[in-house]
């Protein structure tokens, strides 16, 4: 954490100590022509994010990479220009969220909430990530290579997910828009109240959630696989299942009688 | 022998106050739905309320101030514990988030340019932003709600606050609700939705789930918004005064407490009911909180929730509040709730218009809670602008009158002890006498038992086995 300086009042550190609203950029980067490397051994959240700002908006640096991350969390949020990040090791909660074009790509692990409401760009992560994975994201595409937690791409409104391992429960819980490719198994209530959007599963899926039905697959899924294993180099598990909206929620008053118990 | 069940008012024993004809008109209802019924507005059952709390100016005891001529100060600063721009508002009073789509266009672009007159704030509601809104509001608050419907990094970075939606104090624990007919298909594009499908939005939010990541929710929205603005937590009046102490450890610069008086533009009528404390009773609770963590000082307070005129406003601010957020009381100085030329309530709702709480139709008759092209077209922006503005200027002056009354020259000098009660219940709620005594239900009785520990304490320190009493 920051420092209190002699200026600062006690009131402006919270209990938990999380606000640090008198931190600067640290202004430590190794910069090497338009790339540069942060140490953020000794860094708190808010030096990181302000460093990378620094660098990005600043300097005009479109290469970044952070060493000794220590899995802190909210690092990386709010970018909204392209630029290229790596993260050499792993992130806390709140990893690369609100972005809109940056491709960050993270050698470790990540905690909860990864890439929420991210609005374009591209977020690699090489190892596991934990629950809420891609939660309300709008678009670009957010690729988990390990296993994911629980309600992966809730509110999802756009963009695509891939996992290379296995989802936990609830996954695509009231999934709006966007795309789901999970390499491994889903747990149970898949697809939970979707509105819209595509869930495909190469493993097994425990449970369906409510009105969550299977579809055939079509050639253009086939096709936007194949594009997306592709781009990201991993290997395509021959078969998938497709899982779509049933939309028998959208409107309650059509509903039959003896339907109206899909919502107990 | 009299005949018990003739056909004669002489033989009619009574009538149920349990089966009201209203309640079994909502069972028929019901039995032919197969589902709870939707409706707009706020509570309708009689609940203790501010009209059950009196000023006590000066007189003898204090002198007053002279209304017109001596300044009483009005401006209202929220957020400044970390903010590095804190949210300045002329007047203590701003007008609350309704969604576009709830509200039609016209409604919202009113609302705006209304509060701008004013010299105080409007907040995007569910929806997202549209660029009008923005335009037209010189302060502005960007909501962080639940369903995160079009929500946008760009969008944040325009706000001047930023408000996380938690709960409502009409439905309490519950998402927001816009029914088919009022998602068109502007309304639901913004939203990423299918066009005409009933919007259940989530009761929690996607990305968090208790106060611990709360906290890191904050700090990140704070990194994305670099601590320029400030962040306000909004919450349903419930179990108050845990719910602001875990607020106020998650380290926000305000506290936002919506009582169960508030209103919506769609919700379940049992959920509009039967959740949530009235504000009256929440404010207490929240100022004993806030100063149990000792944080009374840092986090500002703003309510809402069933306000209709200065004299709420003013007894608001007593109780301990910094600002107060108006909704549907900002909706009838638009024109809702009034004939307006081509309107037919009775034919249309059965209700007259001062009774319409039809908001979720989408068939308002005023163009306000609508989607409807045509009926939009009733709502003059320009007009109903000039109207936001004339409310909320009389709202001030209201609470200035009572303010200058009661001696203070800023209203937010007023304080409980400006306060008396003309029920035992509202004396209980908001902690403050019954009028013509020192009673306070609960405090009296504590600060009894406490004096009798006391002197029993004593006695029992001091008893030297029988020679002397206390």
């Amino acid at each position: 954490m920051v420092a209190v300086n002699e200026t600062s009042r006690t009131g402006r550190y919270d209990v938990r100590g999380l606000a640090e609203p008198d931190a600067e950029a640290p202004k430590t980067a190794r910069i090497d022509g338009d790339s540069a490397v942060v140490d953020a051994a000794d860094l708190s959240t808010r030096q990181i994010n302000l460093e990378l700002r620094r660098l990005v908006y600043g300097e005009g640096i479109s290469e970044v990479t952070v060493t000794n991350p220590g899995a802190k969390h909210s690092i990386a949020v709010g970018l909204l220009t392209r630029c290229r990040i790596t993260v050499d090791g792993s992130l806390g909660y709140f990893a690369c969220t609100l972005g809109d074009g940056p491709e960050i790509h993270v050698t470790g692990r990540v905690g909860w909430s990864l890439a929420e409401n991210m609005m374009s760009g591209v977020v690699v992560v090489d190892k596991n990530a934990g629950s809420l994975t891609g939660a309300a994201m709008r678009g670009g595409d957010l690729v988990v290579r390990g296993h994911v937690g629980a309600r992966t791409g809730i509110d999802q409104k756009g963009g695509t997910i891939l996992v290379g391992g296995n989802t936990g429960s609830m996954t695509g819980f009231m999934m709006q828009r966007g795309r789901q490719i999970i390499c491994g198994n889903a747990g149970p209530g898949l697809g939970d109240s979707m509105y819209d959007g595509e869930i495909y599963v190469a493993g097994t899926v425990a449970s369906l959630g409510v009105d969550c039905v299977e579809e055939e697959m079509t050639p253009r899924d086939d096709e936007l696989l194949d594009r997306k294993f592709r781009i990201y180099r991993m290997d395509r598990p021959e078969r998938f299942r497709k899982f779509v909206c049933g939309k028998q929620l959208y409107n309650y008053d059509t509903l039959e009688p003896s339907e109206r118990k899909l919502v107990l | 022998m009299a005949d018990e069940t003739a056909p004669s008012e002489n033989t009619v024993l009574g009538r149920s106050q349990i089966f009201t004809p209203e309640v079994v008109n909502d069972i028929h209802m019901k039995a032919e739905l197969g589902r709870y019924r939707m409706r707009g507005g706020g509570i309708f059952k009689k609940i203790p309320h501010w009209d059950e709390l009196v000023f006590l100016p000066g007189t003898l005891t204090r002198f007053v101030i002279e209304g017109y001529r001596e300044k009483c100060e009005t401006k209202t600063v929220l957020g400044g514990r970390f903010a590095k721009k804190p949210l300045e508002l002329d007047i203590p009073v701003y007008i609350t988030g309704m969604s576009f789509g709830a509200l039609s266009l016209e409604a919202k672009m009113a609302l705006a340019k209304g509060a701008s007159m004013a010299g105080t704030a409007t907040c995007s509601g569910e929806g997202g932003m549209i660029p009008p809104e923005r335009d037209l509001s010189t302060k502005w608050y960007y909501q962080v709600i639940q369903s995160r419907y079009g929500f946008n990094p760009h969008h944040l970075m325009l706000a001047d606050a930023v408000e996380f939606f938690i709960g409502q104090g009409c439905k309490v624990g519950m998402g927001g609700h816009l029914m088919g007919q009022k998602v068109t298909e502007q309304v639901a594009e913004m939203r990423s939705l299918p066009a005409g499908i009933d919007q259940r939005s989530p009761a929690r939010h996607p990305d968090w789930l208790g106060p611990d990541d709360l906290s890191l929710k904050i700090q990140e929205v704070r990194e994305a918004t670099d601590y320029q603005v400030p962040i306000q937590l909004k919450l349903g009046a419930a179990r108050v005064y845990d719910d602001v102490r875990m607020a106020a450890k998650c380290g926000p610069d305000v506290i936002y407490l919506d009582g169960a008086e508030g209103g919506t533009g769609a919700g379940p009528h049992i959920g509009t009911e039967e959740t949530g404390i009235p504000l009256m009773a929440a404010i207490p609770e929240a100022r004993r909180a806030l100063e149990d963590v000792g944080l009374a000082d840092e986090i500002d307070l703003v309510v809402a929730g069933g306000i209709r005129n200065g004299a709420d406003i003013a007894k608001c601010i007593a109780l301990g509040a910094k600002a107060v957020a108006i909704g549907s009381a900002a909706l009838m100085a638009l024109g809702s709730n009034k004939d307006v030329a081509g309107a037919d309530y009775e034919g249309t709702f059965g209700v007259p218009a001062s009774d319409f709480y039809h908001w979720h139709t989408g068939k308002d008759p005023a163009g306000i809670t609508t989607q409807d092209p045509e009926l939009r077209k009733r709502l003059n922006v320009d007009e109903a602008a000039v109207r936001v503005y004339n409310f909320l200027h009389t709202l001030t002056l209201e609470v200035q009158m009572l303010a200058r009354a009661c001696g203070k020259t800023d209203v937010h000098s007023l304080e409980p002890e400006d306060l008396n009660a003309l029920t035992t219940e509202a004396a209980a709620m908001a902690r403050v006498p019954l009028a013509g005594t020192k009673y306070i239900p609960g405090v009296t009785e504590e600060k009894t038992l406490t004096e009798i520990r006391d002197l029993l304490a004593k006695h029992i320190a001091n008893d030297t086995g029988g020679n002397r009493d206390v």
